[in-house]
């Protein structure tokens, strides 16, 4: 390649390479790095190099919570799945008037302020709220027991909150499938179900792991839904995040907290991309 | 010869493929001329280097005597109909053939008068206000050919315009794109792996072959006179005979020595002598296919065979007939009322002949063509 | 082929479930009543409560100035970025490809808790400068992959067309490059701007004193009461993210195709 090319490839690709590296790579790396810092008394970082955090973190009894948070984020995003499949198969089969709008009746809360959605379950949950009413009304629950401030609220929020992002996936999957090998699987003698589990699923396989991706790692990183609708039973690592980092004014401690979370976001991460760098790119860069 | 149009050895090369090879060739100011061949033979190439949008690693072009060869796309007096039309989609009909005068900055009286002029040639004026998404896709060519001929171009450049078309409406534009020749009289440079489309509308055609210029000439000479095997069963179909001279009659006609077949008579035009290989392209519409015995003219060949293939077609009867083990293509016209006569049924035993007159002797035999030795081309 | 009506109901049960908690909200926020139980007839009054209150006016006004900012900064480099991502394959574009995807799938507090150490670390003041910076630097990413699609679907040969017609390389880029992908990269500026007014949690870690944005001031209004107020913020914000995204939508569509 010429070196007025190389020039020109590197004029337009170092503003938003230098800011990202910048903003988000360094800023990455340090959390990294400030788990190896000491905190300082006003709140801030220290100078000098300790493992103190690091000790205080594996001594420290995190292991409950990392538990409740894996299990919460892999119940969500089985019934996200579970509700997603469904659903993006049939915007997908849908006539193309329907399905700009049912696209976007999905998009639109996925657009929504998710603090404004999250206090909207705070309001339909609570204890004098519609829900709670009908369900003793309907005698499915006594008036005693709460709905809110569990991990049930939190499991049922996160579920509300991620399931476009599950949905859009595998919308978007399906719209590129060939129905047709579908017809043909039954006209090969394989029954309905059979023939979506044996062609369509494998089919989609890129968009399901994509959606499987795009719920399960924010759910591991949700702070604000266990804040406002959970309750101490129902702590996620993201809680600790921010209580170390605001109530405790501990940085060093909640960045190593971070750093842990960032890996087992990262592990997910990498494996899709390498998934993808492997198979056929669908879109990447035509010429 | 007057060349309005010359590429002059040029050479484009990717990696260690020549796209183009030292190729060299003139166009007539006003033909439509034509770059026929099959996918990779490099004539789109050609096109987009006189376009200006691939530069010749070798060779200069001359357009009218200047040399162009370093111009950019945008000052060459030369327009191109792109295969997929390239409409502005964000533009009318009408803003998308004024672009070429509007970026010329041409004064806006004569613009309009122009785009007026333009949308009478191609028939569209109701539809002048409406967006390339609107039109159907025969319109949407004719649009791309005012927007490229309002610019008065010195050559139009046609890049397979009509691949994109379904059968009635490429034989529509067929007769139009000649219309519009003629009217405009502007040199044509077009593009085709098409040879129907190519023999109908050039003056002049050069079959291209993997990156140079197998033959060129008028759509006869090529169709009658190929000078390989490659050029005869490209352009429609043939028999290609291989033989040893035996005897020169009078060096006007030769005797030949065919595998399978009785001897066969041909006329000398290249001048051969005893013992040379001789390699003959013979049209099946050359042949006459009866089941009476032939009269015993001069140089006329004759062979027995059976007729092993019929496909009925109503004007005209396509046939194959095998002599000895050669199998044999013929054509048969049917210009007198056919259920008169007692037709031709498989496995008959008929009698096939052709003049020696009606036989072509190719320059080359070219390896990959299929065929040699009385095998049918296509 | 009969098909099931699974998928069907499936569909239905989750837009009921999507729109029923923003149904009671929109509702709840005409309610009379201070309590979400109790229905005591239609009133505006907390509307008009709202925008009595200063401390949200002064929010909204934070909002807005940080949304266009950081929409105009993101919108910049995320063109920039998608021009390169398309016409480059090189190593340096896989470098930057991996660069713009990844903070699309990390975890807001992730990206909160990195950039609240990085301003700490270099000591920057907390305040509307580095909730700007965070903005642009999470909405690049959209921005970029926004128009990076538009551009894979470009047919490039209307550029040469243009050239043909005598049009050189900058009056081609302005007069068709740049029309054509209009939709896009509008789509792509109400895309950064949405996702800038509505951020909360990575705002929440940068933030600094007197830099209160409209999330966080509905944050506080959560953890300190006075409910009717945020219903009928929200259902404000809710209408203004409705236009937004139907908009978005009508540009994404291919009008052309």
């Amino acid at each position: 390649m010429s070196a007025s090319r190389h020039r020109a490839e590197w004029w337009i690709t170092s503003p938003s390479f230098i800011w990202l590296l910048v903003l988000f790579v360094v800023p990455t790396l340090m959390i990294f790095v400030i788990t190896f810092r000491p905190s300082d008394p006003w709140g801030g970082i220290g100078d000098g190099w300790t493992l103190e955090t690091l000790r205080r973190i594996f001594s420290g009894h995190y292991g409950a919570i990392i538990w409740r948070t894996f299990w919460i984020s892999a119940v969500a995003t089985a019934l996200c799945m579970a509700l997603a499949l469904p659903s993006g198969y049939f915007i997908a089969r849908a006539s193309l008037r329907w399905r700009s709008t049912l696209l976007l009746l999905v998009i639109i809360p996925f657009w929504t302020s998710f603090l404004i959605r999250i206090f909207a379950w705070k309001v339909l949950l609570h204890p004098d709220g519609y829900v709670k009413q009908a369900l003793v009304f309907l005698r499915l629950m006594d008036a005693d027991t709460s709905l809110l401030y569990r991990s049930e609220s939190v499991l049922l929020v996160l579920v509300y909150t991620l399931l476009p992002f599950a949905i859009l996936p595998i919308y978007a999957a399906a719209e590129k499938f060939d129905f047709s090998l579908m017809e043909a699987a039954r006209d090969l003698g394989a029954g309905k179900i059979r023939a979506w589990l044996r062609v369509f699923l494998p089919g989609i396989q890129r968009g399901l792991v994509t959606a499987v991706v795009m719920v399960f790692i924010p759910a591991l990183g949700s702070y604000v839904i266990p804040d406002i609708v959970g309750g101490p039973t129902s702590e996620m690592i993201g809680n600790k995040i921010a209580q170390r980092t605001f109530v405790d004014r501990n940085l060093p401690h909640a960045s190593g907290l971070a750093a842990g979370l960032t890996l087992a976001v990262l592990a997910p991460m990498l494996m899709v991309l390498y998934m993808q760098a492997r198979r056929p790119a669908s879109k990447q860069g035509a010429r | 010869m007057e060349s309005f149009l010359e590429f002059r050895d040029v050479t484009k090369s990717y990696g260690r493929i020549h796209a183009v090879d030292q190729v060299s060739l003139t166009v007539k100011r006003g033909e439509f001329f034509s770059l026929l061949g099959p996918s990779g033979c490099g004539k789109t190439t050609l096109l987009r280097m006189l376009a200006g949008f691939e530069q010749p690693d070798q060779g200069r072009i001359f357009l009218d005597g200047e040399d162009i060869t370093d111009l950019p796309p945008n000052r060459r007096k030369v327009n191109t109909i792109f295969q997929n039309y390239a409409l502005f989609p964000h533009m009318t009909v009408r803003e998308n053939i004024a672009f070429g005068p509007r970026v010329a900055k041409r004064p806006s009286g004569e613009i309009h008068e122009e785009v007026e002029r333009m949308l009478a040639l191609i028939m569209l004026e109701e539809h002048a206000e409406k967006y390339p998404h609107q039109v159907s896709g025969g319109q949407k060519q004719r649009v791309a050919i005012a927007r490229a001929l309002i610019n008065k171009p010195r050559v139009l450049l046609l890049d397979e315009p009509l691949a994109a078309l379904d059968l009635k409406l490429r034989q529509h534009m067929l007769v139009e794109l000649e219309r519009i020749h003629d009217q405009v009289g502007i040199t044509f440079l077009y593009v085709t792996h098409d040879q129907g489309e190519a023999m109908s509308l050039s003056d002049r055609i050069a079959v291209m072959k993997q990156g140079h210029v197998e033959q060129l000439g008028r759509p006869a000479e090529i169709y009658e006179a190929p000078v390989s095997s490659f050029v005869a069963s490209f352009i429609g179909d043939t028999n290609f005979f291989d033989g040893e001279v035996l005897d020169t009659a009078g060096t006007d006609y030769l005797r030949l020595r065919v595998e399978g077949l009785p001897e066969v008579w041909c006329y000398n035009d290249k001048k051969k002598n005893i013992g040379d290989l001789v390699h003959l392209s013979v049209r099946p519409e050359k042949f006459r296919i009866s089941k009476d015995v032939p009269s015993d003219e001069p140089n006329l060949n004759s062979v027995q065979a059976r007729v092993e293939d019929i496909i009925y077609l109503g004007s005209l009867t396509r046939f194959r007939v095998r002599a000895g083990d050669v199998l044999i293509a013929v054509t048969q016209q049917h210009s007198r009322f056919l259920l008169d006569q007692e037709p031709i049924q498989w496995e008959d035993d008929v009698w096939i002949s052709w003049h020696a007159d009606d036989s072509y002797m190719l320059d080359r035999v070219t390896p990959e063509s299929p065929g040699t030795n009385g095998d049918v081309g296509s | 082929m009969k098909r099931s009506n699974i998928p069907l109901y499936t569909t239905v049960a989750v837009l009921v479930f999507f729109y029923l908690p923003i149904a009671v909200l929109i509702l709840h926020s005409f309610n009379a009543s201070r309590f979400s139980g109790a229905w005591e007839g239609f009133s505006l009054r907390w509307y008009i409560r709202l925008f009595q209150e200063p401390d949200i006016w002064h929010a909204f006004r934070n909002t807005m100035v940080v949304a266009l900012i950081a929409t105009t900064a993101s919108v910049t480099l995320g063109v920039a970025a998608a021009f390169a991502l398309h016409r480059y394959h090189t190593r340096l574009q896989r470098i930057h490809y991996i660069m713009i995807y990844t903070p699309l799938v990390v975890p807001d507090i992730l990206m909160g808790m990195s950039l609240l150490l990085f301003f700490v670390a270099i000591g920057a003041k907390l305040g509307l400068g580095t909730i700007v910076l965070a903005h642009t630097s999470f909405c690049v990413s959209y921005v970029a992959m926004v128009v990076l699609a538009r551009l894979q679907d470009f047919d490039f040969s209307v550029m040469e067309a243009a050239q043909d017609l005598g049009a050189g390389w900058w009056t081609a880029t302005v007069k068709i490059l740049l029309p054509m992908l209009a939709p896009g990269i509008a789509a792509g500026a109400l895309l950064a701007f949405t996702l800038s007014i509505d951020d909360f949690v990575i705002t929440f870690f940068v933030t600094g004193p007197g830099a209160t944005t409209l999330p966080i001031q509905i944050y506080s209004m959560i953890k300190h009461g006075s409910p009717p107020l945020i219903n009928a913020l929200s259902t404000i914000l809710i209408m203004v993210t409705f236009v937004l995204v139907w908009s978005v939508q009508k540009l994404m569509e291919d009008k052309h195709a």
